[in-house]
């Protein structure tokens, strides 16, 4: 693969943004949709390529360097890309979804008076996230860490006549900020330790290092706060609901599919250091179930169908960084791409629901929208067998997956991914039931309104429910007589891990029948669930109290989301602004003094600076003769 | 080589042309001179060190590079002059071919292996900087600056000269190679101290060439009161072909007795940067700004200078063209502004000209806006990796002490630099939309899509050298 053409995969999206985002004012709006799409697409088909020939090439890893960027010192950052398992599986993944939800986007936000500077953002997100997993450094990706987090800001607060979107925006960009300090802690710790940010360099020095080394434990953990903030895990994790203020595609792509999955995307780029470091393995794997159960309880009691969907994604993520925190790298990734699918299509049939509802997104007043959306009902359902783990849809595969080396790891863990998933089952067809069955409960003149979404907004559900479906057969599980490709596939990623840490990649020590009674139990739990949100929902017809209505404690605290944001409003932000207040009324005075005596200075010494200039030639010659004799005494008779 | 014998000829050939009626064909054919002089240049490029005229001339990568910032600098100058059409009293061709010809004596300033080679491309500058200062015969500022640029010049040549012979009395030659050869195995004794003296008066010749202190008191008239195309050249080509005199001469004669001059260049480094920076922070002319501006970059140059060594070569070679490239854009944008609002019939050269500048002209406003950072030194532009690699080829020669003073005036650049950005965004004003011709906006946005690539990509140049 040519390097000029792989530099045209992140560079079109940037050509796109550059063209939108000037000329947005100019540009007719069917030109707009279609220059941001096709530089996407023909990115994608770039990537589609490039896979293509890294497998035909004998899947040679290769770092393609594009120009020397940043010497200092010993320090040398080249501005390279690395292509390779991970890299290649993350591209097919951001642009073939940015594909089709760019394709939605012209539907969907068809009239939105921000047209041409929607499609520009969407861009530049692209490009800093294609950014963010070719670069074959930690730089690289933290320049991509950042551009997605600014375009995650601008994306979120895209409608910026609300405050409270803005306000919101800024809480996620607040939130990111305290993971970056994580994460650039991180690499500096890995310039001081390793003299380098070059992922292949850093890897081949890192594997002299002993197993639990406190300097690799640190730059594990410190990186893995970055992760946290991106990926919404506990505690950083509030933000991601209240990102739902962005548009609905924004939601589908940067919020469910792509972006939150960049902290698992750098942990599996960094698996030789975390193989290193179980202690901090340990660390990411409580996090993450503790994370999966905490956001998947107050998924049951939401009623606001982004919202939902949000928290779900919250503890799906939550799934992927205990599978990591198992070793489980491959089948984090493997969820991260079923993921991918589900999570996108539910969202973009939540949008299209909502497109239908005239922005109605409260599903206490839907209902019975399985006849007049006939496309997004079935494409939401399958997305919804998907998610729930039951068999033969993608979820299925990847969770199970992720369940049973959790099993092996730390059979606690296990237990709370099961009650996980069984609340992800209720939930799940708790919001189906709850949107798609029974009678409508909206107002007349949505009933009057409601209609299928256009073609440019079910094509990209369909393909989308297509992979949902079939998605999971690239890693079918031996036990089941299929052959796990993706694992085949990954597996070289693990090399210098794997000698470094050999006793984490043994293979599997679960018999057969073992591995039957946990799918068993993990589809067991989903079906009930099912059944019960069936029952509760349809067979009685049941619908959420109103926000008014009484509840139990425990029901208001679960759907105060635990007050987890009212805490951290208490303990953080007003301790800060009491801190800065005081700072501020005390602290100020000296700083003032020590600005203004330096602006007087300046200025008196301009002044005299100034009488200099007498603008006769007489003076400057005598100036100058002055200098040179002083020049002559001092470095000769001296 | 090249394009010192390209450019004499197509010097000679446009005052010619000067005889033509019609004064459209000027400007067309001085740019395409320049492209073949620049595309001449690189001839040479990775050919090796090759001496010429009697190894007086001498050309290497160092040499090219320098030249391919003198005559890209010349080249976007020349292409913002507009040909001087809107002047009836302007005589194209003279100032053409001037300025060619002066390219001529910048270039043996930057090749040169011999003091007199040396001496001879300081004059052929010069000369035709005071005539050009003095260009707009109608204006008594312009002749003011011509003659007093013109005698304190005629002054410091003096010192200059000097200084050689006392060279050459100390050494018995000219040529850069034997005085190293001298320098380095001397005795102390009375030779030393002619030497010594030879060396600080050529310096002070040649500082007063690039604007140090205390020899800068001519810049703020000159750059003030010459026509603003020549203020342009001047703080450009004239700064860039000095710096590069000035580091051919210490690194090609006198790296032997680093130990006595270093602590000279260190001092008026230092007192150049105070000059520089506090005297713009007290000006109310956009013009005058940009001159102790120029003053201030200076000393900057100088810093590199007291380091001496490979990085600091890189350091004043990428410097020299982040420097170039937004003053031209700071002029570029100024000639455009000042032309739009005049006092009594001279153009506003005051910062409050471009109040409300941003409102109608966006893209003049941001070519500012880019500019007015790199000068500042702010990230993302090329100026800023410019300070830095100065400042850590100070640092690793273990010279931190001038590196902070350095570091503190750049914050005050911050105060006048920014000035003008405030004027264009946040000040009302009734600036109306100015008519800018497309290859003026062409040069402005190339110069501006330079800053900010090498802001954010310097490796790109460093490969290149």
């Amino acid at each position: 693969m040519s390097a000029s053409l792989l530099i045209l995969i992140p560079l079109l999206p940037l050509i796109g943004f550059l063209i939108n985002g000037i000329g947005f004012k100019t540009i007719p709006k069917g030109a707009v949709g279609i220059i941001g799409t096709l530089a996407v697409v023909a990115s994608f088909v770039i990537s589609v390529m490039t896979f293509n020939d890294f497998v035909a090439s004998g899947s040679q890893p290769l770092v393609v360097p594009l120009f020397e960027w940043i010497t200092v010192g010993d320090l040398r950052i080249p501005f390279s890309f690395q292509i390779d398992q991970l890299s290649l599986l993350m591209l097919m993944i951001i642009t073939g979804v940015g594909s089709l939800i760019h394709i939605y986007s012209i539907g969907y936000m068809h009239h939105d008076e921000g047209f041409g500077k929607f499609f520009a953002y969407l861009n530049l997100f692209l490009f800093f996230m294609l950014l963010l997993v070719l670069g074959s450094n930690y730089v690289i990706m933290f320049i991509g860490w950042e551009g997605v987090g600014l375009c995650s800001y601008l994306l979120i607060g895209f409608w910026n006549k609300n405050t409270n979107y803005n306000n919101t925006a800024r809480k996620a960009f607040i939130m990111n900020r305290v993971g970056d300090l994580g994460f650039l802690l991180g690499i500096f710790t890995i310039i001081a330790t390793f003299g380098s940010v070059e992922y292949t360099e850093v890897f081949a020095q890192a594997s002299s290092f002993s197993l639990e080394d406190p300097v690799i434990v640190t730059i594990c953990l410190f990186l893995f706060i970055g992760a946290m903030g991106k990926s919404a895990q506990i505690p950083l994790y509030t933000w991601l609901p209240d990102a739902m203020a962005g548009p609905t595609p924004v939601s589908a792509l940067i919020h469910a599919a792509t972006m939150v999955t960049a902290g698992i995307y750098m942990v599996i780029r960094s698996n030789v250091l975390y193989s290193l470091a179980p202690s901090a393995l340990e660390i990411v794997g409580i996090i993450g179930g503790l994370t999966a159960i905490f956001a998947a309880s107050i998924g049951l009691l939401q009623n606001d169908i982004k919202k939902v969907l949000a928290y779900s994604t919250v503890s799906q993520l939550g799934y992927m960084f205990m599978g990591l925190g198992a070793m489980a790298y491959s089948a984090s990734m493997f969820h991260v791409i079923t993921h991918a699918f589900f999570k996108a299509l539910l969202f973009l049939g939540a949008g299209s629901v909502i497109h239908a509802m005239s922005d109605e997104q409260d599903i206490r007043n839907m209902g019975g929208l399985r006849k007049k959306l006939p496309i997004t009902f079935i494409t939401f359902l399958i997305a919804t067998i998907a998610i729930a783990g039951i068999p033969p849809f993608a979820g299925f595969f990847s969770k199970d997956e992720i369940l049973a080396h959790v099993f092996e790891h730390n059979k606690l863990l296990w237990v709370i991914g099961v009650i996980g998933s069984l609340m992800t089952s209720f939930y799940m067809f708790r919001l189906l039931f709850l949107t798609f069955f029974g009678n409508f409960r909206g107002t007349h003149e949505q009933e009057h309104h409601l209609h299928e979404s256009p073609a440019s907004m079910t094509i990209p559900l369909v393909i989308l429910a297509v992979l949902s479906a079939v998605g999971g057969f690239i890693g079918v599980p031996e036990a089941l007589h299929g052959s796990h490709h993706l694992a085949e596939f990954m597996s070289p990623l693990y090399d210098a891990a794997r000698q470094a840490n050999p006793a984490g990649f043994e293979p599997t020590t679960l018999s057969h029948s073992e591995e039957y009674l946990l799918m068993g139990v993990s589809v067991a739990v989903a079906l009930i669930s099912a059944v019960v949100a069936y029952v509760m929902y349809v067979q009685k017809a049941s619908v959420p109290a109103p926000d008014s209505a009484e509840k139990s404690g425990l029901q208001r605290l679960v759907y105060n989301k635990y007050y987890v944001d009212e805490l951290y409003d208490n303990v953080f932000v007003k301790s800060t602004k009491t801190l800065s207040n005081i700072l501020y009324s005390f602290g100020e005075f000296f700083i003032d003094l020590f600005v203004n005596a330096a602006v007087r200075l300046t200025s008196f010494s301009a002044k005299m600076l100034r009488k200099t200039q007498t603008g006769s030639t007489g003076d400057y010659v005598f100036a100058m003769v002055l200098g040179i004799v002083a020049i002559l005494f001092w470095k000769l008779l001296l | 080589m090249y394009p010192i014998v390209l450019l004499s000829f197509f010097g000679i050939v446009t005052l010619f042309l000067g005889f033509s009626k019609s004064k459209n064909i000027l400007l067309p054919a001085t740019l395409l001179f320049l492209i073949i002089a620049l595309a001449g240049n690189f001839l040479e490029w990775n050919k090796g060190p090759l001496l010429y005229f009697y190894d007086m001339l001498r050309v290497d990568n160092v040499t090219l590079a320098f030249n391919g910032i003198i005559l890209l600098s010349a080249f976007m100058i020349f292409a913002i002059s507009g040909g001087f059409q809107d002047n009836p009293d302007s005589e194209p061709a003279e100032y053409f071919g001037l300025m060619l010809f002066s390219l001529v004596g910048a270039l043996m300033m930057v090749g040169f292996q011999h003091l007199i080679m040396l001496f001879i491309g300081v004059e052929i500058l010069s000369v035709a900087m005071y005539v050009l200062t003095g260009s707009n015969k109608r204006n008594l500022r312009s002749n003011e600056a011509a003659l007093k640029y013109f005698l304190m010049g005629a002054f410091a040549t003096g010192f200059m000269l000097f200084g050689i012979t006392l060279l050459y009395g100390a050494t018995g030659s000219f040529k850069l190679e034997q005085i190293q050869g001298f320098a380095s195995n001397m005795q102390v004794g009375s030779e030393s101290y002619i030497l010594y003296a030879g060396l600080l008066l050529l310096l002070i010749g040649m500082l007063f060439k690039v604007s140090a202190a205390p020899f800068h008191f001519w810049t703020p008239d000159v750059y003030e009161g010459a026509p603003t195309i020549f203020t342009t050249f001047m703080s450009t080509v004239v700064k860039t072909a000095g710096f590069a005199a000035l580091f051919r001469l210490l690194s090609g004669s006198f790296t032997g007795v680093y130990g006595f001059w270093w602590i000279v260049i260190a001092a008026i480094a230092v007192l150049t940067l105070l000059v520089g920076n506090i005297g713009a922070t007290s000006q109310n002319s956009f013009k005058r700004m940009l001159a102790y501006s120029g003053i201030s970059h200076a000393g900057y140059l100088l810093i590199a200078l007291t380091a001496l060594s490979k990085p600091s070569q890189n350091a004043i070679i990428f410097y020299s063209l982040a420097y170039s490239l937004s003053t031209i854009c700071a002029f570029g944008v100024l000639m455009l502004v000042s032309k739009e609002k005049t006092i009594g019939g001279q153009p506003n050269e005051y910062y409050d000209a471009f109040n409300g500048l941003a409102k109608q002209n966006p893209l003049l406003a941001f070519v500012l806006t880019v500019s007015m950072l790199s000068l500042a030194g702010i990230p993302l532009t090329a100026g800023f990796w410019g300070k830095f690699f100065i400042f850590t080829s100070a640092a690793e020669r273990g010279i931190i002490w001038i590196t902070v003073i350095a570091v503190l005036m750049s914050t005050v650049g911050i105060y006048y630099y920014f000035r003008v950005i405030i004027s264009s965004y946040l000040k009302e004003g009734d600036l109306v939309k100015i008519r800018v011709a497309p290859f003026y906006k062409v040069i402005l946005v190339l110069a501006t899509f330079l800053t900010i690539l090498f802001g954010l990509a310097p490796g790109i140049f460093e490969g290149l050298i």
